[in-house]
């Protein structure tokens, strides 16, 4: 069992989720997709833990958990504050920080 | 010992099927819970993973975050908000646009493999990450940046609270 399986796996899920991320309009779907491309870096600091024999991978995925875990917090309390402003999860359709109007 | 190669070949083979699985699903489907739980197998699919890599610690605050809390926490909010179809994106050429996105990241992600696999190529010859170790080295090398995280939290808790609060006092409308 080789690190290379773990890294092409790593490299593929950071790409889905940075294909969800720009190619989807749904709030919820972009949110998930940032998720998958922080996972995708917690399985690449586990494996590479591993493959130094170093513990210290192991504790930065520990402390980027705890910021995925804020970050959904946050990202979900603001999709309740849109949904409940607009009515809608199309992310197009927000527009309060652009041109005055 | 070849067996045990083929047998850990075989589970992550089927770990990673699981995960492709659930993040195509995710961003693929246009029903915002069926998204919801694909990301669930993903999630489930990474701390197999993490289990896979003898790291035991990971694997069970995987489940226990991840899973757990997050997943089931988006799921909770997936269903409050409840949105019909109506309220959903009108999404014509979905397809077209991840299909062209993949194109435009293919090379990105070879160029991150390519990189990646400079690294040395086979598992260091240590027993297990456990518990111990890992919060031996969170609570001396690693303690200003758990410190900060514990700050972090607090601050998303309270922006949290105040975001979703319906309106505040003296608004109006």
């Amino acid at each position: 069992m080789s690190p290379d399986l773990f890294f092409l796996l790593s490299s593929v899920l950071f790409s889905l989720g940075l294909v969800g991320l720009v190619s989807r309009k749904n709030l919820f779907v972009m949110y998930m997709s940032i998720e998958l491309m922080l996972s995708s870096i917690n399985l690449l600091l586990a494996t590479l833990s591993k493959v130094l024999g170093d513990a210290s991978g192991s504790v930065i995925a520990l402390l980027i958990i705890a910021v995925i875990a804020a970050e959904a917090a946050l990202f979900l309390a603001i999709i309740i504050h849109l949904y409940r402003t607009s009515k809608t999860l199309d992310s197009d359709k927000y527009k309060d920080l652009g041109e005055i109007n | 010992m070849p067996e045990t190669n083929i047998l850990q070949l075989i589970i992550f083979t089927i770990l990673a099927t699981f995960m492709l699985g659930g993040s195509l699903t995710m961003i693929s489907v246009k029903q915002t819970y069926i998204s919801a739980f694909g990301f669930l197998v993903a999630m489930i699919g990474l701390a197999g993973m993490f289990a896979l890599l003898d790291n035991r610690f990971l694997a069970v605050a995987q489940i226990m975050v991840s899973v757990g809390a997050i997943v089931v926490l988006s799921i909770l909010t997936i269903l409050t908000i409840n949105a019909k179809e109506e309220n959903l994106p009108d999404e014509p050429y979905k397809f077209l646009w991840i299909i062209f996105t993949s194109i435009l990241v293919a090379p990105f992600t070879y160029l991150l493999y390519k990189v990646l696999t400079t690294l040395p190529q086979h598992f260091a010859e240590v027993e297990s990450i456990n518990t111990k170790v890992v919060g031996e080295l969170l609570f001396s090398e690693w303690v200003l940046p758990f410190e900060i995280v514990s700050i972090l939290l607090l601050t998303a808790m309270l922006g949290a609270i105040i975001i979703a609060k319906d309106k505040l006092k003296g608004e109006k409308s």
